[in-house]
């Protein structure tokens, strides 16, 4: 059977699609494609931004495994080591976090962390096991390009970005500043020094510190820094003074600072502070710091100024007020010489002085002014006793001769100046003792030995084994005077010796004139005119004597010289005893002690015997002092019996032997009454000056 | 066959007019949907067997390029933190003079699961074509790739176990990397390559060949 030809069909099958049969299988290949590149692409975006540093070597830094931290966080890693071209550094390329990379600043600090020992402790220990590291410190910019740093070859002391104040530091010696040294307020650590480098004219030293926030707000402008070497030595009146500050400042030193004053300004970055040796001038300093309000004016001294050196203090009361900021000498020419004086200029504070720190020149100059017209005036004085330097001292002195503040030919005005109280001793310890030493105490001592070898003398003479019996009472009555207890003070004595020699003349006058003494009568006359004139106010006292001159006369001579000689004997016997002897037995006393201080400082050495020999020296002032009293009627008595004595001595004859030793006598009472008034005036007129010399 | 070797002639249970169940191994008429005894889908060719079998393989050899590329453990030791891939890991063995050892691993991980992906290949180029391998040693091909396999997961057996161990804290720890997950995924995928993969279909080759 044949089919017609029939058109041929078809039969190809329906084209199918080649999706149709595609398994859903497929898409794990395609999700592993995904992820594999999103892998892939994610780990090539991390890559992060390639970097240059430069150091001098690449000690411990190693490819891949040396990291790069910022605040102690990872924030790349380095790739490769290299030379640079001229092989003179070492290059190191690391791969920093992208978006760490764009806040690079081109300051930025890279430094390799190492293990480091140093006084204030072990640093970088993780690194003896880790490796070393690198680390870096910017401050954050936007969008930064830089690529290319330099890398520092030791860790930086201060890095960027961390909060504080940076300030410099000048002072003349860089020695005792070591890097990384702290910085101390108030004992704690709240910064530390960079390393010092000298400044560009070379004379001084200049160091930056960092001082960290928060405490960087204690910092003002008048903030004082000073150097807290290890440890201090001061030897002063309070004995041994040993500062230690701390273990670590001790072995690096360290500057501390301390505001001094309150109400400084704020401090800005890159403020130069000085650096003052220790905390006392650092704190002293106080009254440069504010000489942009302090007014200048000089003092002029007509005596030495050794002693008084530049930044001396200027006080007033007592209060530090100022300073001396230069001396000078300068000639002063009169019509007949040229007078050298010597010229302080002084700078002085108002805000010490209570006024306000802005008042002007004009209100302090005025209030100075108010203050000389009130008596105030500039001297020299000691600062202390233990040492001879001076200062001045503004001090109101009663009656001072009138002055006011004037210009000088640089319009500077002068405070007028009084003589010190005690030019010619330099007020040292040693002062004090050559004071006492100088007092003229010897001379007491002296003219009273010679004194009593004149009275003694005179008591051996010929002349007196002839006085006049009348005389015996006299000596009865003085012997019964030294019996009684007021003999003892010699203010008494000597008024019962001066009524018993008044009673003797009396006598005298009663037992009727002296032949004999007729010429010396006339020659007492004549003294007594001699008197009268020299002394115009003592003519009833020159009355007496011419009236007690004329009675004498009518006295036997023999009886006289008898009771002459009693006189002396008992005279002597007065003197011989202990407190005749030493005069008023206080005055002794004191000498005594004034001689046993003397020969103490003199043999022991003076300082081991300085307390005890202040102690027994004011002893022996206040009993000096209190005898003193007792001295302006000593001198008043002496004086006056002198004077009785003298005319009854006269009345012997001008030419005996009697009457000269007796005249010598008179003149060493005369000086030796001299001498106590002297010493008397001395003390009384400050019995301190004895210890304080001043 | 061209190949000599091959020239028998085997019957398959196509030609027989029968299907056999994959899953558990009974024999039915050609007309059965359905194992009468398991209830699993019967069918006498897997058609789409070809099409999984790529692309899985794709998917294996997509994972295994990280897998070669990216570190496979990282071991941290007392802060410095080591990154090792495969062949790095391989090397520093042959560094260190374990030349036993890094032939181990290389062969384990290296040689073995890249030859996987030929045989793989091999196999899936093979189907419907002559071959110089007889139908007979294509299929052992075939069983000694499903075979080996497992064992290709040992290098992600020993990551897991050192990671779970070495947690000294800093002194050391070990972290698996991108390419222990790779890898892993890179085996599983092949694994599925090969269990896709109908075995039966290289029998098909004798009957189409003249």
């Amino acid at each position: 059977m044949t089919l017609p030809d029939l058109p041929e069909m078809d039969v190809a099958p329906a084209k199918r699609s080649p999706w149709r049969n595609l398994s859903f299988v497929w898409l794990v290949p395609i999700l592993a494609l995904v992820v594999s590149l999103a892998v892939a692409w994610q780990s090539y975006s991390n890559k992060g931004t390639l970097i240059t540093v430069i150091f001098k070597d690449a000690a411990g830094i190693t490819p891949k495994d040396t990291v790069i931290k910022f605040r102690d966080v990872i924030i790349g890693a380095v790739e490769d080591v290299n030379f640079t071209k001229d092989m003179s550094n070492v290059e190191v390329s690391a791969r920093i976090h992208k978006d760490v990379a764009a806040t690079l600043s081109p300051e930025t600090l890279f430094w390799v962390v190492r293990p480091e020992v140093s006084a204030r402790g072990i640093s970088g220990l993780s690194t003896v096991l880790s490796g070393v590291y690198i680390d870096a410190a910017w401050t954050p910019i936007e969008d930064s390009t830089a690529r290319e740093f330099n890398g520092l070859s030791e860790t930086p002391l201060i890095r960027p970005g961390h909060e504080g104040t940076r300030i410099l530091i000048r002072s003349k010696n860089g020695s005792s500043l070591v890097p990384g040294a702290p910085v101390f307020f108030r004992g704690m650590e709240v910064g530390q020094l960079d390393t010092p480098r000298l400044s560009d004219s070379g004379d001084s030293t200049d160091v930056e510190a960092f001082i960290n926030a928060p405490f960087d707000r204690f910092l003002t402008t008048d903030s004082r820094f000073w150097n807290m070497s290890g440890f201090s030595v001061t030897l002063g009146p309070a004995g041994l003074d040993l500062n230690v500050a701390s273990l670590g400042s001790l072995l690096t030193g360290g500057v501390a600072f301390e505001n001094v004053v309150s109400g400084g300004g704020v401090v800005s970055d890159n403020t130069m502070f000085r650096l003052f040796d220790d905390e006392t001038s650092a704190r002293d300093s106080i009254f440069t710091s504010v000489s942009a309000n302090s007014v200048t004016m000089s003092v002029i001294f007509k005596e030495s100024v050794s002693g008084l050196a530049s930044g001396a203090p200027v006080e007033y009361r007592g209060l530090r007020i100022g300073q001396v900021t230069s001396i000078g000498a300068f000639v002063v020419k009169t019509p007949f010489r040229s007078v050298v004086n010597m010229r302080a200029l002084i700078t002085i504070d108002p805000q010490s002085l209570g006024l306000e720190a802005e008042a002007g020149v004009d209100a302090i100059r005025s209030f100075i002014e108010k203050l000389v017209a009130d008596g105030m005036r500039a001297r020299l004085a000691t600062t202390s006793i233990f040492s001879s330097a001076l200062k001045i001292e503004l001090a109101d002195i009663r009656r001072a001769a009138p002055a006011k503040l004037e210009d000088d030919a640089d319009g500077i005005p002068v405070i007028p100046s009084v003589k010190s109280d005690l030019p010619n001793f330099t007020a040292t310890a040693e002062g004090v003792l050559q004071r006492v030493n100088n007092l003229p105490i010897e001379d007491v001592m002296n003219q009273a030995i010679s004194l009593m070898a004149s009275i003694e003398a005179i008591a051996l003479a010929k002349g007196t084994q002839l006085a006049p019996d009348a005389l015996l009472g006299l000596i009865e009555d003085t012997r019964s005077l030294i019996g009684k207890e007021e003999t003892q003070a010699i203010p008494g004595e000597l008024r019962g010796v001066i009524a018993d020699l008044r009673s003797i003349v009396a006598e005298l006058k009663d037992r009727g004139a002296v032949d004999q003494l007729s010429s010396a009568l006339t020659s007492f006359d004549k003294a007594s005119s001699d008197i009268a004139t020299a002394s115009g106010d003592l003519p009833k006292l020159i009355e007496d004597l011419r009236a007690i001159a004329t009675k004498v006369k009518e006295l036997k001579a023999e009886e006289l010289i008898a009771s002459v000689t009693r006189v002396m004997d008992s005279t002597d016997a007065l003197i011989g005893t202990e407190g005749a002897r030493s005069i008023p037995p206080a005055l002794a006393s004191a000498l005594a002690e004034v001689q046993t201080s003397l020969r103490e400082l003199r043999e022991g050495g003076a300082i081991e015997n300085t307390n005890a020999t202040l102690a027994s020296a004011r002893d022996a002032a206040d009993a000096v002092a209190k005898a003193a009293k007792n001295f302006p009627d000593v001198t008043a008595q002496l004086d006056s019996i002198m004077f009785k004595a003298d005319a009854l001595i006269a009345s012997y004859g001008a030419k005996s032997t009697f009457n000269s030793e007796t005249l010598d006598l008179l003149r060493e009472l005369k000086t030796a009454a001299k001498s106590v008034s002297q010493l008397a005036r001395t003390i009384e007129r400050n019995p301190n000056s004895l210890i304080l010399g001043r | 066959m061209e190949n000599a070797g091959n020239a028998r002639h085997y019957l398959t249970a196509r030609d027989a007019g029968l299907v056999s169940c994959t899953t558990c191994g009974r024999v039915h008429p050609g007309d059965h949907k359905t194992c009468l005894r398991c209830g699993a889908a019967l069918s006498s060719r897997d058609t789409k067997s070809l099409q999984k079998v790529w692309a899985w393989w794709l998917a294996g050899i997509i994972a295994f390029v990280p897998a070669n590329t990216y570190p496979m453990l990282k071991t941290a030791t007392l802060g410095t933190e080591t990154e090792s891939t495969l062949l790095g890991g391989i090397l520093e063995l042959l560094h260190h003079g374990s030349v036993g050892i890094a032939a181990i691993v290389f062969f384990a991980s290296i040689v073995i699961p890249a030859s996987k992906f030929i045989a793989i290949a091999y196999l899936a180029l093979g189907i419907g074509r002559p071959s110089r391998l007889s139908t007979h040693n294509r299929h052992v091909v075939y069983e000694v790739v499903e075979f080996v396999g497992r064992w290709s997961m040992i290098d992600v057996f020993v990551v897991a176990i050192l990671t779970a161990l070495v947690q000294l804290g800093s002194a050391a720890s070990i972290h698996p990397g991108i390419a222990a997950v790779s890898f892993a995924l890179s085996v599983a995928f092949t694994m599925l390559s090969a269990q896709s993969f109908d075995a039966r279909l290289i029998w098909d080759a004798d009957k189409d060949s003249p």
